[in-house]
């Protein structure tokens, strides 16, 4: 059959947040959207094709998550958008399937209700009806169908079970317009329905009589214990940093025998000159010394999707509602805040659950303050040399933990600030969040993801990485220079004249017209900083690249200025180090943040108030320092 | 003036979900208040069996088996009854 074949009908899935519409997506077409254990996962329409058993092409839409068809949030407003053929470019969807928790129809079917109203073709999937069993709850499927006049598949998406159902449920033609029963003589909708899914529930799934305790109880009798609750939010974090610098270094050692291996080989085979230089010292050395960091973004996303997917996430928004509220945000704003750890990308689109308009504002805007995964090679070539140290110790682990505090309550202490300025929202919001049971983690949905990441990592590595990389040996190399004097090649050469132009703008923060160059090809993408210090200060390939980062940081620890004073004082490491973490230096997330924040100016605004931070923070703390005698 | 019917003093009896002791099973009497709307979506609606597991400056709740946080100021805004 041809995947070329037409598409016969749009499907759209709706229903709650967490009902397991995204499993349900992917489990219907075989994709890898992300799949997590908290409201707010999916927060725009995706779409993808499958076939029927009857050979026909169906494609389906995955829209937000919503609990009623009055939308109360960006998200929300999507989903509903989507339902009455208001999304651009988007037709009205020819069949609903609403996805109902079967465990909590009692309130997911108000939606489902809702849907039948707009007059589009339903169909209703009864999920994680597994879980509803176990929990001792009667369902009766048939009834249910009867009561509603539409189809009702039982099924359990995250295993399979009942997906060839379903699909066979979605043949034509399609079910025919529901009645609306409850409506008739009712002079309050929202009454009727009520009154409605009780008695469906009463006759069709009833509940216990006695509340079981769960061991989702069990669970959360610690992880949201007032003491327990942070000592374990403490102990996971600590567990993430120190993962970040002992136990990614395994990985990290098979990343750095093959670099060196292909390093030897091309030293072997090729003659020396030009080509050979380029391959070594412009691509080998600029592309390796960011892949490199591969294992330590990955065991960052691991921990993230890990969180997500237990449903651990949201008790960690319930416990930091508190602190949240300090900044004048709600626990609502932690998860695009701690998802912006990993990439600010994801997290400025999460905010789309966030009720509150100038919340959601203040939250996109301090979001690239919490110190992202492109960010951590810079950290993790400074770190060891502010400390004298080899790479992996638990003084590194505290540094870099202090970095990202003091991302963290920068970030805070502005969206205060801003929150107070932009004044109270004209409809008061308040904090209510869904806490899901814990599940175990959906590890084939992680191992895809964590591979894409992987994949659009290395991509960037082999595209922008690459071409910039070419681009900064080909500057440093020529014009070339008669002599065999490195530095005099370098400072006659293009970067050197930049760097030249540069350097009375980062010089009051402790840099050189050299570190100067390898910030400003880092606003492109902050990984990048790594490779043009190496090919800025023209490190040779050792045995293996742990060596490579030892020699560039002798190297760096041996550079001084024009008058002998070393280059990289503690003070001017600490003064790299601030700036890093304070500048905003990635041009996808000025692009996402306009489109989000809607404002182009808002977005500028944001570039241009946190370069400026990034370049006074630095210069405070660089000539604050001097003053004060280090 | 309007006199006050069965109902509304019967409502009048109920505490708020505030009040109410951690542990205690409920049953919703109303919902009444400006977060109203957002409570009935999210499934605090009349009839329905509530337990509050804890207290504080968010307070969490079992509604129908699924755990809820939600702030004082809406838990206030959601009468319940002792459920029989």
């Amino acid at each position: 059959m041809s995947n070329a074949a037409a598409v016969s009908a749009t499907i759209a899935l709706i229903g709650n947040p967490n009902a397991g519409k995204t499993t349900l997506f992917n489990a219907l077409t075989g994709e890898n959207q992300r799949v997590g254990n908290f409201s707010g996962v999916t927060v725009e329409v995706k779409s993808g094709t499958f076939f029927t058993p009857h050979g026909r092409k169906l494609r389906v839409l995955d829209l937000p998550g919503c609990y009623s068809l009055r939308a109360n949030s960006p998200d929300e407003q999507v989903a509903v958008d989507a339902l009455t053929g208001a999304l651009p470019d988007e037709p009205r969807p020819d069949l609903v399937v609403c996805v109902a928790d079967a465990s909590n129809l009692e309130r997911h079917l108000q939606l489902a209700l809702q849907v039948i109203e707009t007059g589009l073709p339903c169909l209703l999937a009864l999920n994680m009806i597994d879980a509803a069993e176990r929990a001792g709850l009667r369902l009766d499927p048939e009834k249910l169908s009867e009561e509603l006049g539409i189809p009702v598949v039982p099924m359990q998406a995250s295993s399979g079970k009942g997906v060839l159902e379903l699909k066979q449920a979605l043949r034509f033609p399609l079910p025919h317009l529901a009645e609306t029963p409850w409506l008739s003589h009712a002079t309050d909708a929202d009454a009727a329905r009520r009154s409605f899914v009780l008695r469906l529930c009463e006759l069709a799934a009833r509940r216990p009589t006695e509340d079981q305790i769960t061991w989702t109880d069990r669970v959360d009798g610690v992880a949201l214990h007032p003491l327990w609750g942070w000592a374990c939010f403490g102990a996971m974090f600590l567990t993430l940093f120190w993962a970040i610098f002992s136990l990614a270094r395994i990985p990290m050692g098979w990343i750095e025998s093959g670099q060196a291996a292909i390093g030897k080989w091309l030293e072997t085979v090729m003659a020396e000159g030009d080509l050979r230089s380029l391959l070594i010292d412009g691509v080998l050395g600029g592309v390796g010394g960011v892949v490199m960091f591969l294992p330590q973004i990955l065991l960052l996303f691991l921990f993230i999707g890990l969180l997500e997917s237990t449903g651990y996430m949201a008790r960690a928004a319930f416990l930091m509602d508190g602190l949240m509220a300090r900044a004048g945000l709600s626990g609502k704003a932690f998860l695009p805040l701690f998802s912006s750890y990993a990439c600010a990308i994801p997290g400025v689109m999460a905010t789309r659950t966030i009720d509150s308009a100038k919340e959601r504002l203040v939250t996109i805007f301090v979001a690239p303050w919490m110190s992202c995964s492109a960010r951590l090679p810079v950290y993790l070539l400074i770190v060891p040399l502010l400390l004298h140290e080899n790479e992996g110790s638990w003084r590194q682990a505290l540094v870099l933990f202090g970095i990202y505090a003091l991302g963290t309550a920068s970030a805070f202490a502005v969206a205060r600030v801003l929150r107070g300025r932009l004044g109270p929202d004209p409809v008061h919001t308040h904090f209510m969040l869904e806490l899901p049971p814990y599940r175990v983690p959906q590890w084939r949905y992680i191992g895809r993801h964590l591979a894409d990441r992987a994949g659009s990592f290395l991509a960037q590595a082999g595209t922008l990485i690459l071409g910039l990389s070419i681009l900064l040996w080909a500057l440093s190399t020529y014009p070339k220079h008669p002599g065999d004097d490195p530095s005099a090649s370098l400072a006659h050469s293009a970067m050197g004249r930049i760097g030249n132009v540069i350097e009375p703008v980062v010089r009051p923060l402790g840099f050189d017209g050299r570190t100067g160059t390898a910030v400003l090809t880092s606003f492109a993408a902050r990984e990048v900083f790594n490779s043009s210090m190496a090919i800025l200060f023209r490190v040779d390939e050792a045995d293996d690249e742990q060596a490579t980062r030892g020699l560039l940081r002798d190297q760096l620890a041996a550079a001084t200025w024009p008058d002998g004073r070393p280059l990289f004082t503690p003070l001017a490491m600490i003064s790299l180090l601030v700036f890093y973490v304070y500048a905003l230096q990635c041009l996808p997330t000025v692009a996402v943040v306009a489109r989000e924040s809607g404002s182009w100016r808002w977005a500028l605004g944001q570039l241009a108030f946190m370069s400026a931070v990034a370049w006074v923070a630095s210069f405070i703390i660089y000539q604050g320092g001097r003053l004060l005698g280090f | 003036m309007k006199l006050a019917g069965a109902t509304d003093l019967e409502i009048d009896s109920a505490l708020t979900l505030n009040q109410a002791g951690v542990g205690c099973d409920l049953r919703i009497e109303g919902v009444t208040g400006p977060g109203c709307e957002r409570l009935r979506a999210m499934g605090f609606c009349e009839e329905l069996r509530v337990r509050k597991l804890s207290s504080g400056r968010n307070l969490l709740c079992s509604l129908c088996g699924t755990r809820v946080a939600l702030s004082r100021e809406l838990a206030d805004q959601v009468l319940v009854k002792m459920a029989g």
